[in-house]
């Protein structure tokens, strides 16, 4: 077997970015405000969700064609056949089908984050709030698997084609959506990276450390959770758009408890509360992924029943004692300093 | 003289504890009024009603006018009281001019949608930064402003939640034990800057102590509580020479 080596990097890259949106909106609530998100895999699955329905209505809408059946078995090879026939023919459509899928992506998993928050408010451990994400993020996944009409039950919707597909050579038009993929995420790294270095970062923390001595000190805890779980949530969302558009295909199997995990590996491996470490941390274990898969198909091409795919839960397990044990803070520990007004002091003694 | 705070018959019950039980005390504005009293007596427990982490069953909470028991603690901050707590409770993971920073009021660069573009809020916050540094000096803590609040000693905690608390803008002040863990000598120290407060910015303080010898040298009023209820009251003199006040307290 032979490996295309520019291709795996493309691939690569374009898994790094949205790992890495996933890891930093995970490390905004986890790391730096406290919130154990442990329903990231369904604010992910929202943002795929909402591309399955614009894909497959919005885009129609568009080009103005009626609405085809995506997932009845007479109309699906005729409605697959016309969204990518309009993606290749229609670069400007195509991007701004694209463009609208992510805005109402983030906003939906931003509104789902923020209610969540809220529902949560009489709940006094913020962990228990984890334990209600992790199961109410199978309950929607199984919700959505059963309701149909939105990404056609079990079987999902294929034939989801990125926005630089019109171009003939397939290589250039992957290299360029892994680098809108890479800039999106450059984007989100700068703008956590400016939000945990604000007032608004500082008072986070401060929620994180103690909230109820937050509260004391005059801010609205539950408000500022809310809108801490309305950004991540979006960007989560944000993510989940360009990972289905990545694999070309929506299914709810995807975006099962497993996904939420690997995002919390990157971010406790990384760093906690550095956004630069949680980037580490999304950088390793996409290599890893990538690596275990790439020997899990080399194994059973040479005939081996071993399968190699499930080495790497162990190697994860591994290394999140390793971490738990010798290393709490992760790889690339936080900043202490959040503002100016640090180097205010330091230079007025 | 106007009573800044005033407590009538207030009561707080856990499941069958009664462990406020109908206390009724007033702080005269400008005043430090001690409240002691043995463990378990219901002082913290009261400070957590007047501060709104607890709700009041019954009984009436007055500041400046204002009924404190329908107001939620982030409400009766934003009226200028102000509390500290037993344990130190600082924001450990932080540094100590962030801890100060964190109660600043109004602060632009606290809304989401302008914290990160930096200039809409930076002239704010050095200023604040100036202000934070000024009383950074005044709890003799400004050299360590880069240092995280876990690396402090006790006695610089306690310190950095007073410099904290200040930082807020209180008017009326409830410590809770300010010198719980901290050397004699500091202790004293501690009760010098509540006295140099008092004088210069006009507050009034509640304090919980249990070290009635430096207490008693500063306060005005005391109150002792004994089994969730007021059992004496009066000036330093008066309650140390109270037997009912030496019998339950050091069980003479």
């Amino acid at each position: 077997m032979s490996i295309d080596f520019g291709a795996t990097a493309i691939a690569l890259l374009t898994f790094f970015g949205i790992s890495a949106i996933m890891a930093l909106s995970l490390n905004l609530e986890y790391g730096v405000a406290g919130i154990p998100n442990f329903g990231k895999a369904m604010f992910v699955s929202i943002g795929a969700y909402t591309l399955g329905v614009t894909y497959t209505r919005l885009l129609l809408w568009l080009v103005t064609q009626p609405f085809i059946d995506p997932c009845d078995a007479t109309t699906l090879p005729q409605a697959l056949e016309l969204r990518i026939a309009i993606i290749k023919s229609l670069p400007m459509t195509a991007f701004l089908n694209f463009g609208l899928t992510l805005l109402i992506a983030a906003g939906i998993g931003g509104v789902v984050g923020y209610l969540v928050s809220y529902s949560a408010l009489r709940v006094k451990e913020e962990w228990y709030l984890g334990l209600v994400l992790l199961v109410g993020s199978e309950v929607v996944r199984i919700l959505a698997r059963g309701y149909t009409p939105l990404v056609c039950g079990v079987n999902g919707i294929s034939g989801i084609a990125h926005p630089f597909s019109w171009i003939e050579n397939r290589t250039v038009a992957t290299a360029c959506f892994a680098g809108l993929v890479v800039l999106m995420a450059l984007g989100v790294y700068f703008y956590c990276e400016r939000l945990v270095r604000s007032p608004y970062g500082r008072l986070l923390k401060a929620m994180r450390e103690n909230d109820r001595v937050t509260l004391g000190l005059g801010k609205r805890v539950p408000r500022i959770r809310a809108q801490v779980m309305f950004i991540g949530s979006a960007l989560a969302a944000i993510a989940g758009v360009l990972f289905a558009v990545n694999i070309g295909f929506v299914s709810t199997n995807d975006y099962v408890v497993g996904l939420t995990l690997d995002v919390w590996v990157m971010v406790v491996l990384g760093g906690v509360g550095n956004n630069r470490g949680v980037l580490l941390g999304a950088l390793i274990v996409t290599v890893l992924n990538r690596i275990t898969s790439i020997m899990s198909i080399w194994l059973n091409g040479l005939g081996s029943p071993f399968e190699f795919n499930y080495v790497r839960y162990i190697l994860f397990a591994l290394i999140l004692l390793w971490g738990l044990r010798y290393r709490r803070q992760g790889l690339l520990p936080e900043h202490s300093q959040t503002t100016v007004a640090h180097d205010e002091l330091s230079l007025r003694p | 003289m106007s009573d800044l705070l005033a407590l009538h018959d207030v009561r707080k019950c856990f499941e069958r504890l009664q462990a406020v039980d109908g206390v009724s005390l007033t702080v005269p504005s400008g005043k430090i009024v001690g409240l002691i009293g043995p463990n378990g007596s219901g002082k913290s427990t009261l400070f957590n009603v007047i501060s709104g982490n607890l709700r009041a069953d019954a009984g009436r909470i007055e500041f400046d006018g204002h009924d404190l028991t329908v107001r939620s603690p982030d409400q009766i901050f934003h009226l200028g009281l102000v509390r500290s707590y037993q344990d130190p409770s600082l924001f450990f993971r932080m540094t100590v001019l962030d801890n100060m920073l964190v109660p600043a009021r109004s602060q632009r660069g606290e809304n989401p949608a302008l914290a990160p573009v930096h200039r809409t809020w930076r002239k704010q916050e050095k200023e604040l930064a100036a202000i934070a540094g000024d009383l950074l000096d005044q709890v003799q803590l400004r050299k360590r402003y880069a240092a995280l609040a876990a690396d402090l000693s006790g006695g610089q905690m306690k310190l950095l939640e007073l410099g904290r608390s200040l930082n807020g803008a209180p008017r009326l002040l409830l410590l809770d034990e300010p010198t719980a863990g901290v050397a004699p000598r500091l202790a004293h120290d501690i009760f010098h800057q509540i006295e140099g407060l008092r004088q210069t910015l006009g507050l009034t303080f509640l304090i919980i102590e249990h070290r009635l010898e430096v207490l008693f040298e500063f306060v005005d009023d005391v109150y002792v509580m004994h089994a969730g209820r007021v059992v004496a009251h009066g000036t330093a003199a008066e309650i140390a020479a109270n037997a009912q006040v030496r019998e339950i307290y050091f069980g003479e």
